[in-house]
């Protein structure tokens, strides 16, 4: 009796402690969400308050008219999208035969991937402003996806190769007695079987393309900018436009939370799968 | 070659090009660049200095003091994000039931873009508006909302922007030690309760000890993600007040884009990349490899 009681309590205050972390992470960003919504002279009131007096669409419709921030969320995206599809047409690959064909070299290049993810970004960047450079590469796309790539294969590579480790050999051994070539068994049998490991890979590859800011700072100028970049402007371009910042963060940052939110199992399982294999 | 080896290396070759154009060859030219005397407007007019650029580096004041910024943000942001994400992974595998929904929504700050919780956490922290110093009024932790200037206060400032880190990646260390926790088989836990061991003894002789390579991993991670930031700390002060947030990555970028000194940057930039490299082979070698064996 007196066991199952002190459970029950035991029970109650873990669940109320569990409760009071969320709450306290989650908050933050609510706020965000709330000052976004407020009119822009009320965004900056003093005492501030959590909750909007009056609910106005004002911040949005300002940076939405703007010209800067369109235009940086069509060249984010642009980036994003040709640095998935680059990073992961070279990485799944890769990653297949490092795990399923084991030999010194695939090993040498698995370590060499985790060793780049050591590399301070700022390292990186100060060559390959030069690099871009000399090929005529400096604010343009191409220029900034080839910086992102640099990032972002590493870690498909590292996920990847966390998937492929699930898959027995036995699979391809299959394919080629049914008289495939490795390629085809890799293309038509493979493929399809990782398709799901490669989404997840693919939406970690545009969310570090989506994110980065360091080499968008670099190596990009007027005509390439991306959405990061435009938004910290708004604190020495615009004077402090709080109201105005906290909208376009959110446009920038809520699509994201949504889709990884809607996929949050496949991706906490790629996530904590690729960190402690890797 | 058999036809074999011939497959391997043609998977291979177009991650192989990449890496090395877009990775070995940059990192070749970093140390290359930092023995001349080279600035950004001018790349390919150089002059051979030898070791004078690092001198002037190891010799400089303010590099000397980003670098002990950044040792104490990188530790400071470690300790707590580990700390909270440690204890949220163990208060969620002691949740009765499925602690899913706790899960998916403390996952929310690993979402958020860097920029974006730089922003926010200036926001709650910057003086006159910041929510953050009303709220403590509220519990009655400081009597006015001006008592601490979180951003402008030269000798805190460091802390501060660390914050928004801590915020941001605490959801990490929670979702990676949970998933190790959870590894952890049951009956080992239950045959310690039978021998008489008390939650805390269970704790520190069969939990720790069986999530050591998984804390290991998050540490060598985290650590090496907080000495390398950038973004978070630029967007909350660009490294002011009066330099007291610079960290060793925006003195880099500050004297390669404002100065345009190519060389002295690379220069600095090899010194880092050095430094990383070391720690987190040291790392990998005393705490990963033990476990192992």
């Amino acid at each position: 009796m007196r066991r199952a009681r002190r459970f029950n309590i035991n029970g109650i205050l873990i669940n109320a402690a569990a409760l009071v972390l969320v709450l306290s992470y989650a908050l933050p960003y609510v706020y965000l969400l709330t000052t976004s919504i407020k009119p822009a002279a009320d965004v900056q009131q003093i005492p501030p308050s959590f909750l909007p007096a009056v609910v106005s669409l004002e911040n949005f419709r300002e940076v939405l008219q703007s010209s800067a921030l369109p235009k940086a969320f069509a060249s984010s995206l642009v980036v994003a999208v040709l640095t998935t599809v680059l990073s992961l047409a070279v990485a799944v690959p890769a990653a297949y035969v490092a795990t399923q064909y084991r030999r010194r070299i695939t090993t040498l290049f698995l370590l060499f991937a985790l060793v780049t993810r050591m590399v301070p970004s700022v390292s990186l960047g100060v060559p390959l402003f030069q690099l871009l450079k000399s090929l005529g590469l400096l604010d343009t796309i191409p220029g900034l996806v080839l910086a992102h790539t640099s990032a972002a294969v590493p870690l498909a590579l590292l996920l990847m190769s966390a998937f492929f480790e699930g898959v027995p050999k036995e699979l391809e051994e299959a394919a080629r007695m049914d008289g495939c070539t490795r390629f085809q068994a890799f293309r038509k049998i493979i493929l399809p079987v990782m398709i799901g490991g490669i989404a997840v890979t693919g939406l970690f590859t545009f969310i570090t393309s989506w994110n980065e800011f360091l080499y968008a700072l670099l190596l990009t100028s007027e005509a390439t900018k991306t959405a990061p970049i435009v938004i910290a402007e708004y604190n020495s371009v615009y004077g402090l436009a709080w109201g105005a910042m906290t909208a376009a963060a959110v446009l920038y940052s809520l699509p994201v939370i949504v889709v990884t939110l809607a996929l949050q199992k496949q991706i906490v399982g790629g996530l904590t799968f690729g960190a402690v294999k890797g | 070659m058999s036809g074999e080896d011939r497959f391997v290396l043609c998977m291979l070759a177009p991650a192989l090009a990449i890496l090395g154009l877009l990775v070995a060859y940059p990192v070749g030219l970093l140390v290359f660049d930092s023995f001349f005397k080279v600035d950004t407007i001018t790349p390919h007019i150089r002059e051979w200095v030898g070791l004078k650029n690092y001198i002037d580096a190891l010799t400089s004041k303010r590099v000397a003091e980003s670098a002990l910024r950044t040792i104490q943000y990188s530790v400071f942001a470690l300790f707590f994000e580990f700390t909270f994400g440690f204890c949220a992974a163990l208060l969620f595998s002691a949740l009765p039931g499925q602690s899913r929904w706790h899960r998916t929504v403390f996952t929310l700050p690993l979402m958020v873009p860097p920029i974006v919780a730089g922003l926010l956490w200036r926001f709650l922290l910057v003086g006159n508006i910041g929510i953050l110093n009303y709220g403590l009024v509220q519990l009655g932790i400081i009597r006015d909302p001006d008592a601490i200037a979180w951003l402008s206060d030269e000798d805190i400032v460091i802390y501060s922007v660390s914050f928004a880190d801590i915020w941001l990646t605490t959801s990490f260390v929670a979702l990676v030690s949970y998933a190790g926790l959870t590894n952890i088989p049951r009956d080992l836990l239950e045959a310690a309760r039978i021998d008489g061991a008390n939650a805390f003894k269970r704790f520190w002789h069969v939990t720790l000890p069986l999530m050591r390579p998984v804390i290991a991993v998050i540490v060598i991670v985290r650590a090496v993600d907080a000495a390398k930031t950038f973004d978070l700390i630029w967007i909350q002060t660009q490294g002011g007040p009066n330099h007291a947030s610079e960290v060793l990555s925006m003195n880099i970028y500050q004297r390669m884009v404002r100065f345009g000194d190519l060389g002295e940057a690379s220069a600095s930039g090899t010194l880092f990349l050095i430094v990383m490299m070391v720690l987190a082979a040291a790392a990998y070698w005393k705490i990963w490899r033990p476990a192992h064996a």
